[in-house]
């Protein structure tokens, strides 16, 4: 066997001891080195070589990423997943006729769907869900994000958090968490622009907040331009409408005269 | 396995977020490779690559490589600024010799911001901060065009970036230095627009040039000439004629003629004084000694024997009589009498006008229409320009006699314009007309003035003989006609020559503030001091705005513009002052002074500058001459013109369709250029009479010595001018159009055509402002004659080391009807008869048709099917002399109109006999037969060319030995001049031919 290989393979293996042992620093460190070693082998993405061991290459490469994107929710690290999705996908779209599927394939992509959502990147969730084959949109994984989505655009936010005790793993839990957080803030804005300003009390139960106390942090933290006064919260609508624009009066007739002449000028 | 591609550049992207940094090496080098296909989806990332490059802690090599990936995503968003300024940030990663798309443009782009950079520099005269790697790519660029062999490319960058000494780099390294310093001549003459940037580059072609072992001494010289170095062409010259060789003089002797074509008298002139007498230069016999036998090792000796003795001093030195014998002749040509009276003789010899044109005119003209009437004197005149041949005018006397007053001021003058070139006997053929001295009021003054302008068309551009005579006359009357004329006849002879006491006399005219005279003063100081950009052109200026004639404005404006001809940026301001003007009489000055400053130089600058007039300016007349000027700047580049005017012959101002008309004529002269026509056809038939006259014009301009073989329409345009002179209904303005198109179609006797370029692609001063004037004729009918200096001969005339013509065949390797004088035309009356409408009985078209029938089959059963073939297809000739005969006859009953009976095959070439007519588009189908007896020192198909005779003992052949003789008009003339209305009389006796005698 290609001593590269077995390095990388041997290292694969450490990485999964410490990722079970839960040390995820010792995983952050094999993983970095790990992916220095990946770009040895040209037969990954993007050149494709045809080496000997290109399956095998491509599985073991395969098998790093994903287990790269589990860790980075592990250690909560939205940008790292991102970067390790993406360097992930070409396994999924490009190698896809070199390769027998991933059992993990379908947990990953559902879990890059919630990370979408999670940011409220809608357009990009579409994107990723026009790709999917109807085969894998009954996945759970997969279906459990779409439902999600569902409710989140129709408004029926209860529905998305009492989703959270149906997840389909354990990895899901972290972006039910962050949802529940991006929900609120759709709430929030939505209250900004529909209310002039609204009893605290009632903010607490529209913003899903048991106490006061909760709302008030949330208000200093995330909102800094709302007022609690009085016992409501007012929304400072800088709703400073804009002026009607002026009309540009000047530049017109300046263009028209000038029009004229460039008229008087054909020859 | 089938190949995969990723479908995504996502996932290296992603990569450049990466902490280590191998990892983001490995992205970027593989963005690079992908960035073709992925330039969308990597756009979005380019913060983060720029921000890669600009990371100082990064390893060199990789902030390169950010740069370049930068920079390629910038070219394919189109952001070239951006990517040019990334690409050099990439420094060596950015492969110069790469075959790209991307490279390519970012190549051309990074020269032009070099050029723009260098010029800027250049131009500020301070140093502009150019950007080091820059300059580094643009090295790299031209290294490697001159290490690929791509010489011309290296050359046009060196020059276009002012990198004088890359040129030098670029001419020494190439294989072929000759071909590539003559394109080299060409590329600076073509597209270098700074005038003294251009000296430069051609000084350092003549250093080049001199520094090969074997210099190209015609180019050497040309070069010279355009540096105005007199000095350095006289001691080419001399070096040249106190050769050993025989073949070193007559290069000398070509070079001489080739210098004449270019007409720049004073230049030619004081070579002419520079080159040292035989006798007080004895060292120089030592220098031409020694360097004698370097060039020429053949040494085909006609000295007393090989050696040269270096220390005879001897008067009687055999070296130095050769010398004596060569200068005597050499100095004989740059003066250009030897070339004015051979291309008289060829002129002469050759002259193929048709009388009967000039017969139909004079007989459709309406005796009282005076305009036509001297418009047809004037198409007399440029018809036979230069040929000396005066039939029509003798036979046609009483008719003549009709010209009055300014009429007969321009009838006398065309004298000058048939005799042009006549320099010994022109004076005495003028002598019945001249004013006489003592005499007092001999004849009209109107004759007087005109037989002055006439000595001035006969001698100009090479005055020396006669100016002494014409200040004389200047000075001896206060006629205003007569000094028009003198003035006229003193700034032709005198073009260019700033001579100063001549420009005293004619000031003094002008100072008399009369219209008349004042306006011919204008323009005469203008022709003395053509180019030379003085002061007095502000003198000129102040009077201008002082004076309340218009006439004298608007020839002090012309004057003025003479001045900076071909002084590109110098002329600047003065071009600015008179633009600027509030007198539209100035600003119209302005325009050709923009059009004679900039003239064949296709500046952008001031094609601009023209435009923005003939478009905006509110005088009329100002914007046609803006119009016409642009004629004038494009000239070298005819193509061009009929692209840019197209438009403006569309527009709904008169005088802007008139000016387009003529800018196409005048730049398109003599080219037969098809979209010049095409542009000028429905011109013809305006709505408006003057720009009828105009298209008409400028028609025939273009279409001068085009056979109706080549282009069909000159056929067309002929028919067509002789319907609209026949036309009674026809405006006068447009028949005068028509009869001066006439003219100058087959203008000197169908032997000349118009031409601003030398061969060597250098102005031809006097071409130039001789059209330039001619324009002038809207105002001042008698300024049509300075057309006649633009005409130069289409011939080629070679000559012998004694400047003789010897007999000399070659061949032109074309069918001969392509380039063959027009067909006289014939008698007109069938043709009239035959249009007249008769009643036709229907019986009677029955009995012919019947009669035909009979005649056909009668026809058919004598002779076989071959002779009807022949009648339907009379041009085809493939039929057998007996069958050919048949068709004849059956022609000229069917049918009286002219036919073709060219029946016989026509040969594939001909050949021609020196001195022979090479029309400018035969040109290149001139070859040489190759057993022939004299060899031409310079290849070229036309003009004077010196021939090498490879058998010198044999006795040699002369053709042209007759020369055109007019001995002075006797008694009788004289007498008939002072009767007043006869004054036209000529000599009505033909003179026999009178040898010609050479100078020796």
């Amino acid at each position: 066997m290609d001593p590269q290989l077995t390095e990388v393979s041997q290292q694969l293996e450490r990485f999964k001891a410490a990722f079970v042992r839960k040390d995820y620093s010792t995983c952050s460190d094999l993983l970095s080195r790990l992916k220095v070693l990946l770009t040895k082998f040209t037969s990954l993405p993007p050149l494709f070589e045809n080496t000997p061991n290109a399956a095998q290459e491509l599985t073991l490469a395969r098998d790093i990423y994903e287990h790269a994107v589990v860790l980075s929710v592990k250690t909560e690290d939205q940008d790292a997943f991102e970067r390790d999705f993406f360097q992930l996908k070409p396994y999924y779209v490009d190698a896809r006729n070199r390769l027998p599927p991933s059992p993990q394939e379908n947990l990953i992509l559902g879990l890059n769907l919630l990370r979408l959502l999670v940011q409220n990147r809608i357009a990009e969730f579409h994107t990723e869900l026009e790709l999917l084959s109807s085969a894998t949109l009954d996945n759970p994984c997969i279906k459990h994000a779409v439902e999600l989505e569902q409710s989140f655009m129709e408004g029926a936010y209860n529905r998305v958090l009492s989703a959270r005790q149906t997840a389909p793993d354990a990895t899901y839990v972290y972006f039910m968490d962050l949802l529940a957080k991006t929900i609120r803030d759709e709430i929030a804005g939505c209250s900004e622009k529909a209310y002039d300003y609204v009893s605290i009390s009632d903010a607490k139960q529209m913003l899903l907040f048991s106490s006061d106390q909760e709302l008030l942090t949330y208000v200093n933290e995330e909102h800094p331009e709302w007022e609690v006064k009085e016992g409501f919260v007012v929304f400072q609508k800088a709703k400073e409408t804009a002026p009607c624009k002026e009309i540009p009066s000047l530049q017109l007739i300046n263009q028209t005269l000038s029009y004229a002449r460039e008229l008087e000028r054909i020859v | 396995m089938a190949a995969a591609m990723v479908s995504s550049a996502g996932g290296l992207l992603a990569m450049l977020n990466e902490p280590q940094p191998s990892l983001k090496h490995h992205a970027l080098s593989h963005l690079n490779n992908l960035v073709d296909r992925f330039w969308p989806e990597i756009s979005t990332s380019v913060p983060i690559i720029e921000s890669l490059y600009e990371d100082e802690e990064f390893d060199l090599h990789q902030r390169q490589l950010a740069a370049l990936l930068v920079s390629k995503v910038f070219y394919y968003l189109g952001e070239l600024n951006d990517s040019l300024s990334y690409a050099l940030g990439a420094g060596p990663s950015f492969d110069v010799s790469e075959d790209t798309d991307y490279v390519h443009t970012l190549l051309a782009k990074a020269i032009d911001e070099y050029t723009c950079l260098r010029n800027k520099a250049i131009e500020l005269k301070e140093m502009v901060d150019i950007d080091a790697r820059l300059e580094a790519i643009v090295e790299r660029m031209l290294e490697k065009c001159i290490t690929d062999g791509k010489y011309q490319q290296a050359m046009g960058i060196a020059i276009e970036c002012q990198r004088l000494d890359k040129l030098e780099d670029a001419i020494t390294a190439s294989d072929n230095v000759q071909g590539t310093l003559s394109y080299c001549i060409n590329v600076s003459h073509s597209f270098v627009n700074h005038r003294e940037y251009r000296h430069e580059v051609l000084t350092l072609l003549v250093k080049v040039y001199q520094e090969l072992p074997s210099p190209d001494y015609l180019s050497i010289c040309q070069c010279l000439m355009f540096l105005d170095e007199p000095k350095g062409v006289a001691s080419i010259l001399e070096k040249l004629l106190r050769s050993e060789s025989k073949d070193d003089a007559l290069l000398a002797l070509q070079i001489a003629f080739d210098l004449v074509e270019n007409e720049h008298q004073a230049f030619l002139l004081s070579v002419r004084d520079r080159l040292p007498a035989p006798k007080t230069r004895p060292v120089e016999v030592v220098q031409a000694a020694t360097t004698a036998p370097t060039e020429n090792p053949s040494g085909d000796v006609q000295m007393t024997d090989g050696t040269p003795a270096p220390t005879i001093v001897h008067e009687t030195d055999p070296v130095d009589a050769t010398y004596a014998e060569r200068l005597t002749k050499i100095k004989g040509i740059l003066s250009g009498e030897t070339s004015i009276q051979l291309t008289l003789q060829f002129l002469y010899s050759h002259n193929k006008s048709d009388l009967l044109i000039l017969k139909t005119i004079k007989q459709s003209v309406e005796m009282r229409n005076s305009v036509c009437h001297s418009a047809t004197i004037y198409a007399n005149a440029i018809m036979h320009a230069g040929t000396t041949v005066d039939t029509f005018l003798r036979e046609n006397l009483d008719w003549l006699s009709r010209a009055t007053n300014w009429a007969k001021f321009s009838a006398t003058a065309g004298l000058g314009v048939i005799h042009r070139g006549h320099l010994q006997q022109g004076r005495s053929l003028m002598a019945p007309y001249l004013p006489q001295g003592g005499a007092g009021g001999g004849g009209s003054p109107y004759s007087e003035g005109g037989a002055l302008y006439a000595l001035g068309l006969i001698h100009a551009n090479h005055g020396e003989g006669i100016k002494e005579f014409l200040r004389d006359s200047l000075r001896s009357t206060n006629v205003e006609v007569i000094q028009h004329g003198a003035c006229l006849g003193l700034g032709l002879s005198a073009i260019g020559t700033a001579d100063e006491e001549i420009y005293d006399d004619v000031k003094s005219v002008l100072y008399t503030d009369s219209a008349v005279a004042g306006e011919a003063a204008g323009i005469s100081m203008g022709l003395l001091l053509v180019g030379t950009a003085t002061e007095k052109a502000s003198e000129m200026l102040a009077y201008a705005h002082e004076t309340q004639h218009e006439k004298i404005i608007r020839g002090l404006a012309l004057g003025i513009a003479l001045t900076v001809y071909g002084r590109e940026e110098g002329a600047d301001t003065l071009i600015e002052q008179m633009t600027r003007d509030q007198d539209p009489i100035i600003r119209y000055g302005g325009m050709y002074a923009l059009a004679l400053a900039y003239s064949g130089t296709a500046n952008n600058k001031a094609i601009r500058q023209l435009l923005h007039f003939a478009v905006s300016d509110v005088s009329d007349d100002v914007r046609r001459t803006a119009v016409l000027a642009l004629g004038f700047v494009l000239y070298s580049d005819p193509e061009q013109t009929p692209r840019i005017v197209s438009l403006l012959s569309e527009s709904y101002n008169p005088h802007v369709r008139y000016g387009a008309a003529l800018a196409v004529g005048i730049s398109c002269a003599g080219t037969g250029l098809s979209e010049a026509i095409s542009l000028l056809e429905p011109l013809t038939s305006d709505v408006v009479d003057f720009v009828r006259q105009g298209a008409l014009i400028a028609m025939a301009m273009v279409m001068v010595q085009i056979s109706e073989a080549s282009d069909s329409r000159v056929g067309a345009f002929r028919r067509q001018l002789e319907k609209i002179i026949l036309d009674k209904h026809e405006d006068t303005m447009s028949k005068m159009g028509a009869i001066l198109a006439s003219g100058i179609l087959d203008a000197g006797g169908r032997n000349v055509t118009i031409r601003l370029l030398s061969k060597t692609k250098h102005d031809k001063v006097t071409a130039v402002i001789g059209l330039a004037v001619f324009s002038q004729f809207w105002y001042w009918y008698p300024l049509i004659y300075f057309i006649s200096l633009a005409f130069s001969p289409t011939a080629f005339i070679g000559l012998n080391y004694d400047l003789k013509v010897p007999k000399f065949e070659f061949m032109s390797h074309a069918k001969p009807s392509l380039f063959e004088y027009p067909k006289p035309t014939t008698v007109a009356t069938s043709n009239t008869a035959a249009k007249l409408p008769t009643a036709v009985l229907s019986t009677s078209v029955k009995a012919k048709a019947r009669a035909k029938k009979e005649a056909e089959q009668k026809a058919n059963a004598e002779k076989t099917s071959g002779a009807e073939k022949s009648v339907s297809e009379s041009g085809s000739g493939k039929e057998k002399g007996s069958s050919e005969k048949e068709g004849d006859v059956m022609q000229v009953d069917s049918t009286a109109a002219v036919e073709k009976k060219a029946a016989e095959p026509e040969p594939a070439f001909e050949i021609l006999v020196n001195p022979a007519r090479v029309v400018p588009a035969q040109e290149k189908y001139i070859k040489l037969l190759e057993d022939s007896r004299y060899v031409p020192v310079k290849l070229a198909p036309s003009g004077f060319v010196l021939l090498k005779d490879l058998r010198e003992h044999e006795p040699e052949v002369l053709s042209l030995t007759d020369a055109p003789t007019s001995t002075a008009s006797p008694a009788t003339g004289t007498a008939a001049a002072t009767q007043g209305t006869t004054a036209m009389a000529v000599d009505d006796e033909p003179q026999p031919p009178q040898a010609f005698e050479y100078a020796s």
